[in-house]
């Protein structure tokens, strides 16, 4: 006997369970529901629970606990396939299998989405360019989708809601943390005003504490949420681009401010720019952006998102057009054109996979002498098809 | 009465003859020792007069003053001991002036008459090649190494006097001709403990050791913990061709004046390895000391390998202590009392992680913070890095190669392969390709149009600098010697050396480009 919101509260107590990730809850869930999942986990014969480490910690919990202090705490529980759920989550292949929501979820649908991003530790002119996108693109009545973090995700979201009017475009926020826990503590107020205006989204259970792993799996819900990606600021290497890499993987056009060449805060971006992302010096430029990005959407609607190709936006060979150009480049490699590859390229290109595969491991793989392998690595990552760092390769 | 006694002290990997006077006469009794000696020498006195008396001998119950000629340069080291004895028997004499002519005495004695080996015999020995040598048995070995020249043993002081005042003959032990004793000892063979048939898989990392060994290059390898860094810089040596006569008797004389045994054949004929731990001091890795200059790590590695593991824990004062000689292939140690130079000819292999997790900054497994990353490539300098024309990442092996079918190369048969290539570089006129000069390399290594394009390329997109365009070019030499690949420098070759010469931001912190 199913009382209606059990499905929720079950998920909800399978995820405040100590030591759960979205990972594992995802596979606590898969095929089983949150019901069964919970029943089984507490019997201690889920399978994907074999040492029987949330059996304890479950037969402690109420779970008609757990569902009153959601209530209490004004937050929904938003499953796949259930009502509130954003439709674009749906068929994502990182899809949060649960999703924490305080606000308004139905925000998102039906709006156009530009998630602006960036460095924590950003520079005045960061902040002022993201706070002056943001206004002018929720005055047009685009959501602006940030991480309520310090620095760049802090100002968009400042500039999102002075922007935003008569929920034209509604402010959404995705943190890492549960939504009790408000981190960084000085963005308590800009929190309260966005659950309130808009909606902020979680994948973790209330009380989740902020630790490093949970920021970077946040930025690929930021990522999936929206339409267009534009990066403010962001050293060389840091974590925006992960979101960068996220929205590209998933065919998202990735837009960066270019900034001071001298400025470190702005060597990522710059770097994204030289990569072949789109520049954004306005707020039209980004409206254009996402104008094209969601003429391709229309265009292969129903197709779920490809993620075979990791197509992130780079030197192109072709610069035929703006925005998916990269993923195109790239499909065209595999497909063989415009530049033919030899026996031993498309050897290593299949050895090759989105993750940093190392040089020993593509001999391994490929079999082929070491200098041919050289060879091809070298002549992959010319073309644009590989790209390599700290002693590993990868697609591009 | 007067005598003079040949002999000699260290100054670095070098010796000085030492004239050692000494002068007995009446008066109140007393033995001093002036020409400004060290503690050892000081307390030789001692040393001396016991094992005279402990020989049977007579101690003059006179005045003893012994003068070290030239009286103003400081001398150290125990040596001095056995001429001061034979001086002070002939200037109180016991020993006939004749006796002793043309004759130098070097050793150290023991409280009860008995001589005792000293280090650096076979340079003591090359300075005094001009008088008969007369040196305790320990230490007859080495010089005889010298070369020509004429060496007498001896066990203990008694047994000298008999044989210096002709109650007994010497023995045929001393004179050896030059090699003939060498030969006779040698092993046959070069049995390497360490084969590079033992490591599995890691093919990228074998191949950066042949063309080292081939070409002389320094390695970085860059990995996490538990990768085989070490293992690898183990067989490096094994690669190497033997020393060649001069270098062998230089690595010789370093390993003898820093006191460290010599192989049984006497002769280092091996490449030497050496691994200072990183708590090692700045004297101790470049040399240097007080009064004996002794040589230090990188002079011991003299014709071999240097390897620093865990290279990014040691001082920062000590690496770029390491620049000069990498560039010179000598040290020079300046002290207040003087200088001298070691030889410091050597391949350098240094080993790190990445960042202080050893993961590289892979996406999804590095655990560094971007400034801990930062932190931890700031402890290399980027000139250091620099010298560095391979750098390669080594990763854990696969589980499909630790248990696969060994189907790797012995170390025998890629010591062929450098063997044949050091002989192409030798034929151009190079020791080993790292030394090229940078003009010589549009001559001596011609890159086809296809390699030049590769290489400007490169330098288009910023990747290389020019610098490590020089690099890239003695690399890509190397290896299509390794190939046997002909003059002209292919595709293949340079794109091999791009990728041994290491991936910009193989430190993801930054410093390698």
């Amino acid at each position: 006997m199913i009382d209606s919101g059990q499905l929720e509260y079950h998920a909800g107590a399978l995820a405040g369970l100590p030591g759960m990730t979205p990972v594992r809850l995802a596979k606590l869930l898969d095929g089983f529901g949150p019901v069964l999942a919970w029943q089984a986990v507490k019997a201690g014969t889920h399978p994907a629970d074999p040492r029987r480490k949330f059996a304890v910690p479950a037969r402690r919990t109420d779970v008609d606990d757990v569902g009153r202090r959601y209530a209490r705490a004004g937050v929904r529980i938003l499953l796949p396939g259930g009502a509130g759920y954003p439709s674009m989550l749906e068929g994502d292949p990182g899809a949060p299998a649960v999703l924490f929501a305080s606000g308004d979820p139905a925000v998102v649908e039906g709006r156009a989405r530009v998630a602006i991003v960036g460095t924590r530790s950003a520079t005045h002119y960061g902040r002022q360019v993201a706070s002056e996108l943001a206004a002018e693109l929720a005055g047009h009545g685009v959501v602006v989708v940030s991480g309520l973090a310090r620095g760049i995700d802090g100002a968009a979201h400042a500039g999102a809601l002075r922007g935003e009017t008569g929920g034209a475009g509604p402010p959404v926020a995705v943190v890492g943390t549960g939504l009790d826990v408000v981190y960084p503590p000085s963005n308590r107020d800009l929190w309260a005003r966005v659950a309130g205006r808009g909606v902020v989204f979680s994948e973790s259970a209330l009380g989740t504490q902020p630790h490093p792993g949970v920021f970077p799996a946040r930025n690929r819900i930021i990522a999936a949420l929206a339409d267009v990606v534009v990066v403010v600021e962001s050293h060389h290497g840091g974590g925006s681009l992960y979101t960068a890499e996220a929205a590209a993987r998933r065919g998202i056009p990735v837009c960066a401010v270019p900034g001071s060449v001298h400025s470190r805060a702005s060597a990522g971006t710059n770097g994204l720019l030289v990569d072949g992302c789109i520049p954004v010096r306005d707020a039209t430029d980004v409206l254009v952006a996402v104008a094209l990005a969601r003429a391709g959407q229309d265009a292969r609607a129903g197709a779920p998102p490809s993620v075979d190709v990791a197509p992130y936006p780079r030197a192109q060979p072709s610069r035929s057009a703006r925005a998916p150009a990269g993923a195109r480049a790239s499909r065209d490699v595999e497909r063989g054109a415009p530049a033919p590859l030899t026996p031993a390229q498309r050897t290593v290109w299949e050895a090759v996979d989105d993750t940093p595969t190392a040089f020993e491991t593509i001999l391994v793989r490929t079999d082929l002498p070491l200098a041919a392998a050289a060879e091809a690595c070298g002549q992959l990552v010319e073309s644009g098809a590989l790209r390599s760092g700290a002693g590993w390769w990868s697609r591009s | 009465m007067i005598a003079a006694i040949p002999s000699a002290v260290l100054v670095g990997v070098d010796a000085t003859v030492v004239s050692v006077e000494v002068h007995v006469s009446n008066g109140l009794p007393g033995f001093t020792v002036v020409g400004l000696p060290d503690a050892a020498v000081r307390e030789s006195r001692d040393r001396v007069r016991a094992a005279l008396l402990s020989s049977g001998l007579q101690w003059p119950l006179r005045r003893v003053t012994v003068n070290l000629a030239p009286s103003g340069m400081r001398k150290g080291g125990a040596g001095l001991d056995l001429p001061i004895a034979v001086g002070v028997l002939v200037a109180s004499g016991v020993l006939p002036p004749r006796s002793v002519e043309g004759m130098a005495f070097v050793g150290e004695l023991g409280l009860d008459g008995s001589l005792r080996g000293v280090p650096g015999a076979v340079v003591l020995a090359e300075v005094l090649r001009r008088y008969r040598l007369v040196v305790p048995e320990e230490s007859a070995h080495e010089a005889s190494l010298a070369g020509e020249c004429d060496i007498r043993v001896a066990a203990t002081l008694a047994a000298l006097v008999d044989r210096l005042s002709g109650r007994r003959p010497w023995g045929e032990v001393g004179t050896t001709p030059d090699g003939s004793f060498r030969a006779a000892s040698k092993p046959p063979g070069r049995p390497h403990a360490a084969d590079l048939a033992d490591i599995r898989g890691q093919r990228l990392a074998r191949r950066a050791l042949e063309v080292v060994a081939a070409g002389g290059h320094h390695l970085l390898l860059v990995g996490p913990p538990g990768s085989g860094k070490t293992m690898l810089a183990r067989r490096l040596p094994g690669l190497l061709p033997g020393l060649d006569r001069p270098t062998a008797l230089e690595a010789t004389r370093i390993h003898s004046v820093a006191g460290l045994p010599l192989p049984p054949g006497g002769l280092i004929e091996e490449p030497p390895f050496r691994a200072p731990h990183h708590g090692a001091s700045p004297v101790a890795m470049i040399g240097g000391g007080t009064t004996w200059m002794r040589p230090g790590e990188i002079s011991l590695a003299h014709g071999g390998i240097l390897f620093l593991d865990e290279l990014g824990e040691f001082p920062a004062v000590v690496l770029d202590a390491l620049r000069q000689p990498l560039e010179d292939g000598q040290v020079r140690v300046s002290r207040a009392r003087g200088s001298t130079s070691f030889p410091a000819r050597f391949i350098l292999v240094g080993a790190m992680n990445p960042c202080p997790c050893g993961e590289g900054g892979a996406p999804g497994a590095c655990r560094c913070s971007r400034a801990a990353q930062e932190r931890y490539a700031r402890r290399l300098s980027a000139p250091f890095l620099d010298r560095f024309d391979i750098a390669i990442r080594v990763d854990r092996p696969l589980a499909q190669e630790l248990f696969g079918p060994p189907s790797a190369e012995g170390s025998a048969t890629v010591a062929a392969r450098v063997a044949g290539a050091r002989e192409r570089a030798a034929e151009r006129g190079v020791r080993v390709n790292a030394d090229m000069a940078g003009p010589r390399l549009a001559d001596d290594a011609p890159l086809s149009s296809g390699a030049a394009a590769i290489v400007e390329r490169q330098i288009r997109s910023g990747t290389l600098s020019a610098r490590g365009m020089h690099r890239v070019h003695r690399l890509s030499r190397t290896i299509a010697d390794l190939d046997g690949a002909g003059e002209v420098i292919g595709e293949t070759q340079v794109r091999e050396a791009l990728l041994l010469r290491g991936q910009r931001r193989l430190l993801p912190g930054g410093g390698l480009r």
